[in-house]
């Protein structure tokens, strides 16, 4: 006989943890826009359901005492799409959000739960690489912030422990600049094969992630060193060759590894060429 | 709304289920429901080829809620259906012969309750050799996947042996002589992918017996008489115990012109004596109902200096899955339109099918031109390019012209080829702007292809009423799938009587009412159902003449029609009587209600045997042809590869548009789903498992890869014998387009890509040269 | 409440209640419960968009949204917006210019350009396909619905309210 789960629906944070720390098997839920869909797919049989939709403290974008932001899990991709509090290098993050889905997908989906979901074609993940960001995470016994680089560990896999959960992001207060994410998908709307995340600082500074490419975006502090020296042809073919050689990615039918590999010092100079340009039309 | 105004032939009527539509009050099978009504479900093979050992069906059965459990069990061995060959079981019985083969069905009180006790049925298998390619399966060692295929039932001469399913062969002239006479000769082998048809509605029926013991089938479908014949043989019934009929339908492309789950929806309301309804997933849907063959081609063409053709030889392996299906014909028909509309003195075209561990290829619109297109029309522009000759001029050279006849001698009576083409090379800017350009990230190119198809096709009948009031039933049992069909059967009908549409309603299909029609396919419903409305219509004229001519005292031959239901002294307007008087007097006083009726089969020879010589022809008569020129403008990414069609132009002779703007609709929409042929649907397999079975996985064009220029062109060449001379555009519109977006980018890259989709790795490798452009032909 | 057996929804305007477990989406609810058949399972995965449904006027998949966690939001189904002008306006240029074929597709196609219309009332046609792009369409190759919502926005008076 087919069991349904328990649905839990609470209002406050300590409600949630208090929950998630008692009941096995069970699973938070935002957007629904991943969890729904592989329950669906029956891939997945959840005991109890945690809705996190009531919580006021899970949503919302602010700006912090120290010039950062601070972006709820529950926020909605189109509400982080619309929102110019993502200017100058943070705006690779909007940028990002515009692209995932379609308008529906966008006006349901939350970051912390497409971030939790941790599919290594999603956009979010490498913009936060891009942005810096520490992810804040919270256990019925405490709370705790990782580096965005330390969160995705392996395939489909995150550091989140049992009964934890992503309450929110913070990102560092932003540099005067420009942020770019180029997505190269199948279609409008797919997972991406490959993508950029770009930061461009006026003074120099530049940071990137790679996406599609791995159990976890591809950053690396040398090739952002390298690049923030200057994006010469140069710059950016050395930088390139490095992220390649830290690409683990799978074949799928979305593409082989071997032209994800391909593509990714291609995409980098791509992207470095749509940035500058973008950035001199503003000037 | 305003009161609708009369609409007849050339009109852009608007869709007689227009209100239905917009407002989200239209039924399709998963919207309706019927008392009492029971969920059903499926148990799916895990293997690609294993004998059926056994089932327990103890702990599903005891299961609360479930009302009857299905398996092969409850079939006999000899109840098979098929279209052209009787191979296949409602269910699997005593073996299954791919992943995803429905092998138990279950109804209970919901669908959760079904689904569940179907996954509590335990099968016992004992696995077989699975065979995955066309290759293998004509290999001498290969494990027979239809042991007594020699036993089947075959309704032409398929020449099926082993894992051959059938063969097909064409020839007309000396193809010896051809190459003798060719001054170059081109071959290559060519490479086509299995696409999913993705029709919006996933496939479904809902199935409820009576105390009788007769059985009443919605089913979503494009032919309630295929649906009729197919369970009645795959459960060994008297079809007359057997109505089919017909919601409204969510598209079907193919997919839904033969059997899905209705024999399995049907086994089960009998055994529960209670309605079933059973909505295939999505994932379902992808995965065991049927999709486009991939095609391996061989091509080979010889040709004189001068740019006249001379030769073409054309060798095709399909691979057919697990069942016939509609394989066969799509085999034969392929290949007699591998030739493309060109004058090829020497041909021989010829091809085999395979059986296969994989789920049945079938029937998706072109039927096998789209793939032998693509080969044929990418080998023109080779063969352009290698003379120095324009592409177009290459083509406008050796395009079949008036009173030629088609590979195999059928006359060819109305062509408007080169019309078609002349038109696209006008409107594409061809000759006055540079074809190939080189941007900042990206290059462009133009490219072209034609190609034919039929319309036409076995049996169809129509019958028209006039009802007691006056006014019109008009019943066929042609299914509309979307494309319009309703709507242009009834204004061929107004047009034919003369009456506003508003007066005419037209009947649902249903088996039970409809005189026969094969089906919605072929690109047959306007040409052969058309031109039975025109006949029944014709016969109710008679009538209604009969009876006036009795009311206004004069003879027959005295009378017309006038426009708005009323029949005239020609001459003498005020002289006349209404349809409804005319219909109360038959109907109450003399001669009995009006009722017309005609059924016809297609009656053109496809072979003449003077002129061809065919081996395992699967259709002796096939339709009228139709024809179609296509030019893109398509961009290249230097970056990823990854292709875009900016501008079409798609220009097609229908021989009449009866309804300008669906004309106009079919060739946009056939564009587009070719469009995702082209560059980057593809069912991928890995080993026996269908690995990408979800819109997630497999993706079609959606509003940002369509062209924002896209434009229809309809020719009109008038067919002698056509419904007000038409022919057809259901599919006509899709067989050239991944040959023009395959020409446009070879021409932008400068690289010849053979083989679909032109997805951006395919065409990135090429770019950077380390694709091998001799292309061999992969299993 | 762990175990909900019943909800409460705001749907077109009315509270309407139905039986539903926990796992059951609002496609289900809407569908099987209310009968507002309107919304279509194309795909169960997000992916389709022939379940689209308005929640607090935005564009949603349905086949996505747990029934309970929608019962704070007013959803607006094709059936509760035909008596809309915007609305009406946009059936009237989709039947007026072909802009649907089997029609599967359109009842969702529509309340996604209503959303559209309502926040954009004159958009471009670039906008028009990039704010529609998670509809699917099979039969028209979409340039006549783009051609339709066009339309309609040039007809709708600039004082026009939803």
């Amino acid at each position: 006989m087919p069991s349904s789960p328990s649905l839990f629906r609470p209002r406050t944070l300590d409600e949630a943890l208090d929950i998630l720390a008692g009941t096995p098997d069970a699973r938070p839920i935002s957007g629904g826009a991943s969890l729904v869909a592989m329950m669906n797919a029956g891939l997945v049989e959840p005991a109890a359901l945690v809705s996190l939709t009531r919580i006021p403290e899970l949503s919302g974008i602010r700006r912090t005492a120290d010039g950062g932001i601070m972006v709820g899990a529950a926020t909605r991709h189109s509400a982080i799409a619309a929102d110019r509090i993502f200017d100058g290098t943070a705006a690779v993050l909007a940028h990002a959000a515009s692209q995932i889905a379609g308008t529906a997908v966008r006006n349901m989906g939350t970051i912390g739960g497409a971030v939790a979901h941790a599919d290594p074609g999603l956009d979010f993940p490498p913009a936060l690489f891009a942005v810096d960001a520490h992810v804040q995470l919270a256990v019925k016994s405490g709370r705790r912030a990782l580096p965005i680089r330390d969160f995705f560990v392996d395939w489909y896999t995150t550091a989140l422990e049992p009964g934890e959960i992503v309450i929110g992001f913070e990102i560092p207060k932003p540099k005067a600049g420009a942020g770019f994410y180029l997505k190269h998908a199948r279609v409008a709307g797919d997972f991406a094969v490959v993508s950029i995340a770009l930061s461009l600082a006026d003074d120099g500074e530049v940071r990137v992630a790679v996406g599609g490419c791995g159990p976890a975006p591809l950053g690396s502090t040398q090739a952002d060193q390298m690049l923030s020296s200057g994006l010469s042809a140069e710059t950016l073919r050395r930088a390139g060759e490095l992220l390649t050689a830290l690409a683990n990615p799978v074949d799928d039918v979305r593409g082989t590894a071997e032209y994800r590999k391909l593509l990714i010092p291609r995409m980098l100079t791509r992207a470095a060429r749509e940035i500058t340009s973008a950035r001199k039309a503003v000037a | 709304m305003n009161k609708p105004l009369s609409f007849a032939v050339g009109q852009s009527a608007p869709q007689i289920e227009a209100q239905e539509k917009v407002s989200g009050s239209a039924q399709y099978i998963a919207d309706l429901y019927r008392p009492n009504m029971l969920h059903g479900a499926l148990l799916q093979s895990p293997h690609a080829h294993a004998r059926i050992i056994g089932y327990d069906i103890a702990q599903a059965a005891a299961m609360p809620g479930v009302h009857a459990i299905v398996t092969g069990d409850d079939l006999q061995e000899h109840w098979r259906m098929g279209a052209f060959i009787k191979d296949e079981h409602a269910l699997a019985k005593g073996k299954v012969r791919y992943v995803g083969e429905p092998v138990a069905a279950v109804a209970a009180e919901t669908e959760a309750l079904a689904r569940a006790a179907a996954a509590a049925i335990e099968v016992t298998y004992e696995e077989l050799p699975a065979t995955l390619s066309p290759q293998e399966a004509l290999s001498l060692d290969a494990a027979v996947i239809h042991e007594h295929a020699a036993d089947y039932i075959k309704v032409f001469d398929a020449g099926t042996n082993a894992n051959l399913c059938s063969r097909t062969s064409f020839q007309e002239g000396d193809i010896q002589r051809g190459w003798r006479e060719s001054e170059l000769i081109f071959e290559a082998n060519y490479q086509t992918q299995p696409q999913a048809h993705v029709s919006l509605e996933p496939c479904g029926a809902i199935a409820e017996m009576d105390a009788n013991g007769r059985v009443s089938l919605w089913s979503a479908n494009q032919s309630v008489f295929r649906v009729q014949a197919n369970v009645a043989e795959s459960l060994g019934l008297p079809m007359s115990r057997l109505r089919c009929l017909t919601p409204k339908i969510g598209a079907g492309f193919g997919n839904k012109m033969e059997p899905h789950v209705q024999p399995i929806v049907v086994l089960l309301a009998m055994k529960a004596k209670r309605p079933v309804k059973l909505i295939l997933t999505r994932e379902q849907d992808f995965e065991m109902v049927r999709a486009r063959h991939p095609f391996q081609i061989r091509m080979k063409t010889g040709v004189k200096r001068d740019g006249t053709l001379v030769a073409r030889e054309v060798e095709v392996l399909l691979d057919g899955g697990a069942f016939g299906d509609d394989s066969p014909g799509v085999l034969g028909y392929s290949l007699l339109m591998s030739c493309g509309p060109y004058r090829i003195p020497h041909v021989h075209c010829h091809g085999r099918l395979a059986y296969t561990n994989k789920m049945r290829f079938g029937a998706f619109r072109g039927f096998g031109v789209p793939q032998v297109t693509f080969a044929g029309e990418t080998q023109m522009d080779e063969i352009a390019d290698a003379l120095g000759l324009d592409p177009i001029e290459f083509r406008l050279k050796n395009l079949k012209r008036e009173g030629d006849c088609w590979l195999g001698g059928q006359p060819i009576e109305s062509n408007g080829v080169s019309e078609c083409l002349e038109k696209v090379r006008a409107v594409s800017g061809w000759s006055s702007e540079p074809r190939t350009t080189r941007g900042g990230e990206s290059r462009r190119a133009l490219g072209v292809a034609c190609s034919a198809h039929i319309s036409g096709l076995l049996s169809t009948g129509a019958i028209v009423r006039l009802l007691e009031d006056g006014t019109i039933l008009l019943n066929t049992g042609s299914v509309d799938i979307g494309q319009g069909s309703n709507t242009i059967l009834t204004q061929i009908c107004a047009e034919a009587l003369r009456v506003p549409l508003e007066l005419i309603s037209i009947a649902s299909p249903d088996t039970d009412g409809s005189p026969y029609n094969w089906g919605t396919t072929a690109s047959r419903v306007t040409y052969m159902t058309g031109t039975s409305v025109i006949g029944a219509a014709a016969e109710v004229e008679r009538k209604i003449k009969d009876q006036a001519a009795e009311i206004l005292e004069c003879a027959p031959e005295d009378l017309e029609l006038v426009p708005g239901g009323l029949v005239a002294v020609k001459g003498i307007p005020q002289r006349n009587v209404s349809f409804a008087t005319v219909s109360g007097r038959a109907h109450w006083a003399a001669g009995g209600p009006i009722i017309g009726s005609h059924s016809w089969v297609f009656n053109q020879k496809t072979v003449d045997p003077k002129r061809a010589t065919v081996v395992g022809l699967p259709f002796p008569q096939i339709g009228a042809f139709v024809f179609n020129a296509t030019a893109v403008d398509v961009e290249v990414d230097d970056t990823t590869g990854k292709c875009k069609v900016l501008r079409a132009w798609s220009a097609c002779d229908v021989g009449r548009a009866i309804n300008p703007q669906m004309v106009e609709g079919q060739i946009e929409g056939a564009f587009v789903q070719g469009l995702g042929f082209a560059l980057f649907e593809e069912m991928v397999w890995n080993g026996a498992q269908l690995i990408n079975p979800t819109l997630m996985d497999y993706k079609i064009p959606t509003f940002m890869e369509a062209p924002s220029e896209l434009k229809a062109i309809i020719v009109e060449s008038h067919d002698p014998r056509g419904p007000y001379g038409a022919k057809s555009v259901g599919e006509i519109g899709i067989n050239s387009v991944a040959a023009a977006i395959t020409n446009a980018v070879n021409a932008a890259i400068g690289v010849r890509v053979r083989r679909l989709p032109l997805t951006p790795p395919r065409v990135l490798e090429a770019m950077l040269g380390s694709e091998t452009t001799a292309g061999t032909a992969q299993s | 409440m762990t175990q909900p057996n019943s909800v409460t929804l705001n749907v077109n305007g009315k509270a309407l209640t139905a039986n539903a477990a926990a796992i059951d989406t609002l496609l289900t609810v809407l569908r099987d419960q209310f009968l507002l058949t309107g919304a279509k399972r194309g795909c169960n995965q997000g992916v389709c968009g022939a379940c689209t449904v308005l929640a607090d006027g935005r564009p949603v998949r349905s086949c996505l949204s747990l029934a309970f966690d929608c019962d704070d939001r007013r959803i607006d189904t094709i059936e509760g917006l035909n008596d809309r002008p915007i609305m009406q306006a946009l059936q009237r240029a989709f039947i007026a210019g072909g802009a649907f074929q089997c029609g599967f597709c359109t009842p969702a196609m529509l309340v996604a350009s209503f959303a559209l219309l309502q926040s954009n009332p004159h958009p471009s046609e670039a906008e028009i396909r990039r704010a529609l792009s998670g509809n699917y369409c099979r039969c028209t190759g979409y340039k006549k619905i783009v051609e339709a919502v066009f339309d309609a926005a040039a007809r709708l008076p600039a004082d026009t309210a939803a």
